[in-house]
């Protein structure tokens, strides 16, 4: 008997289903869960005959919101009922895991165990059984491993480990000139750094966008994007292009470095020139 | 009256229907959800909408994203360079290619409970989306357009890749669709139009044969087509209306409800295989269907001539400082003609409104004026109205952002 799934939508854009498509071997997933619900694939039942199911992994994609409607019923109450017959509660996406981007419009959008950065009113009733998967979208490997891995180490937001021990920082095709302070001087150049003035918050956000490609192929970092933190429950901030410095420094430290240790290593690296590191890559003209 | 719901159109929608006698008399289509977007961008500094505005949509953010970094660069006078814009539109195309692909066969062959090789089927998307993320970084929610132009910088080994990519996703296009003949259809469209056939389900679905595109790229150029003639089609003469018991706004040209999407583009571009559905079933279901596939074919070769002709050697992103002001810009979306309008105070985004496709095809009208969607349906069997529904694609967390 393959296990049963059904994945429910709160306030959402749809974008981890989507993201969730773009899984390399996809078919070998998919054919290994009964799927009772999913909002863009084939399955079993429609929005309304759900009130009843009995999935062994609920999927929560989207936020909480109170009179959010859900075909007849309110997706709150829905949700609720289907999580306290499951055995697996999974929130994929930032906005399932937080209450996400919408939050910026309506404070009483909750994720399932945190609402912000707070624990939320469900915390205690779901922690047991609730794996938080998120990011804006999530990347679909990170999904398939919170629908299929046995015992994930959790972090103390309850992210897998496996995935949010990491930075987004590490794997980024751009570490030479982080190492050296040697920063882009603009958008859309392969050279330099993105943390000193475009807003980078890889260094400083959980997640391995750098270590398992997105699309296989690229991630917003080695695009020349500035990695905004989606994983996080702070997302969005504001001023998502540019690096918020304090006396000339960012702001905000690397992951777990003090700045007394940034500010020493730092002072040496920008002692030296590194001609390779100033020069363009290729020379395209 | 009786309620249905629409469900699995990227979100939900209601349905109020009038049915007597097995034919649908009246119909009025209500979108229950909203998320506040253009209250979230209110104040915010303007580049943080090319963040934002992406999550309106998880099917087609990146055209939400390349209309936020145009209507900037349109506030401030900027003009990228063409590598730039090329670029922008490779990853636009892509988009849309992908979207007409599960809306083929999730949507449409789903509905129509039609066999198809979903492993095949979602390589091929996994591989399109795969092309946009070599210069979007990823898909969906890429911010790598910004006022001046992209954030990638691409060589020519990038280029390569995607070149391979788009020829043997050409490839595989051949595989199930055949050459685009209506004479001998072939494969999967043969067996999506003997099924309708066998339905009899052909004629159904005709709206006013009228059609609108605002964009403009090197797919399409903008235009209205009204009783066979072709004008400019204008932004001033756009109309948002609020519509009761319903999150979605109605929205007029000059009054009119026009159809946007494919069908309006194919047929405004021209082409033999469209044309000749249209000959036979005018602005139906059928033609509608069959002008969103083969526009996914169409893009394919624009996104293969795109990567020929980049010329590397021109800035990815020019220097770019932005004014404040007020601007609107439409591009060409999966769904057709999305349309941004910003205004700009102290580099902080004072307003944003945003006009999405399928508020154009799925507006509300009154009985002496119906809408599109209610001209499709009225007086059609009400056992097809989730089909007829369907061949509109409709988005529901665009139209409800």
């Amino acid at each position: 008997m393959k296990p049963k799934i059904l994945w429910l939508q709160g306030v959402t854009c749809n974008g981890n289903s989507h993201s969730f498509f773009n899984l390399p071997n996809f078919k070998t997933l998919y054919d290994q869960f009964e799927w009772l619900y999913h909002p863009i694939l084939p399955s079993k039942l429609s929005l309304d005959e759900l009130f009843d199911a009995k999935p062994e992994i609920l999927v929560l994609e989207g936020g909480l919101k109170n009179g959010w409607q859900k075909g007849q019923e309110e997706v709150v109450a829905l949700f609720l009922k289907l999580a306290s017959r499951a055995k697996r509660v999974v929130a994929v996406g930032s906005c399932a895991v937080y209450g996400g981007v919408f939050r910026e419009y309506e404070k009483s959008i909750s994720g399932v165990l945190f609402q912000g950065e707070q624990k939320s009113r469900w915390y205690e009733a779901l922690k047991a059984k609730t794996i938080n998967i998120p990011g804006c979208p999530a990347h679909p490997e990170w999904i398939a491993f919170g629908l299929s891995a046995a015992q994930p180490h959790l972090d103390s937001y309850h992210r897998p480990k496996e995935i949010f021990a990491y930075t987004v920082h590490s794997g980024c095709s751009r570490n030479e000139y982080f190492e050296w302070k040697v920063d882009a001087e603009g958008f859309g150049t392969k050279e330099g750094c993105l943390y000193y003035k475009q807003g980078c918050q890889a260094p400083y956000t959980h997640g391995s966008c750098n270590k398992i490609l997105w699309n296989e192929i690229n991630s917003k970092t080695r695009a020349g994007t500035p990695c905004f933190g989606c994983t996080e429950p702070q997302f969005p901030k504001k001023e998502l292009f540019k690096t918020k410095t304090y006396m000339g420094i960012p702001a905000t430290m690397p992951l777990g470095v003090p700045k007394r240790a940034y500010l020493t290593l730092t002072g040496v690296a920008k002692s030296f020139r590194i001609e390779r590191l100033t020069q363009r890559l290729i020379d395209e003209s | 009256m009786r309620v249905e719901l629409l469900e699995k159109i990227e979100g939900e929608a209601f349905l109020d229907m009038e049915c007597e006698r097995g034919r649908i008399q009246n119909i009025y289509v209500r979108f229950p959800h909203y998320r506040g977007i253009e209250e979230i961008l209110r104040s915010r500094p303007a580049l943080d909408a090319l963040v934002i505005n992406p999550r309106i949509c998880g099917i087609c953010g990146h055209a939400h994203l390349i209309a936020t970094a145009m209507v900037l660069e349109k506030v401030s006078g900027i003009v990228p360079t063409q590598k730039a814009k090329k670029i922008r539109e490779i990853t636009r195309f892509c988009e849309i290619v992908q979207n007409h692909l599960k809306w083929f066969y999730l949507v449409i062959f789903v509905q129509l409970g039609l066999p198809f090789d979903m492993d095949r089927v979602q390589r091929i998307i996994r591989e399109i989306n795969k092309l946009l993320a070599i210069f979007g970084g990823q898909w969906p929610h890429s911010s790598y357009a910004l006022p001046g132009g992209v954030t990638c910088d691409p060589t020519q080994l990038e280029i390569l890749q995607a070149s391979h990519i788009a020829q043997s996703l050409q490839r595989e296009f051949g595989l199930l669709f055949g050459d685009f003949d209506i004479k001998n259809l072939q494969k999967d469209l043969k067996k999506l139009f003997d099924k309708l056939n066998r339905l009899d389900v052909l004629h159904l679905g005709k709206g006013y044969d009228r059609f609108i595109v605002f964009g403009s790229d090197g797919y399409v150029q903008n235009a209205k087509l009204l009783h066979g003639k072709i004008r400019p089609a204008r932004l001033e003469y756009v109309k948002e209306q609020e519509q009761p018991k319903s999150f979605a706004k109605r929205v007029t040209y000059k009054g009119k409800f026009y159809e946007t999407g494919p069908l309006a583009r194919t047929m405004i571009r021209g082409g033999t295989f469209v044309k000749r559905l249209h000959r036979r079933y005018k602005d139906s279901l059928t033609t509608r269907i069959f002008a969103r596939i083969y526009e996914a074919a169409q893009l394919l070769q624009n996104i293969k001539n795109n990567l020929s002709t980049l010329d590397l050697s021109q800035e990815s992103a020019i220097e770019a400082s932005l004014q404040d002001g007020k601007a609107s810009i439409a591009i060409e979306a999966a769904r057709g003609s999305l349309i941004h309008t910003v205004e700009i105070e102290n580099q902080r985004i004072k307003n944003y409104s945003i006009v999405t496709p399928t508020q154009w095809n799925l507006s509300n009208g009154s009985k002496d004026n119906l809408s599109l969607i209610q001209k499709a349906l009225v007086g059609a069997p009400c056992t097809h109205t989730d089909l007829i529904f369907r061949t509109f694609d409709i988005c529901s967390v665009c139209t409800t952002h």
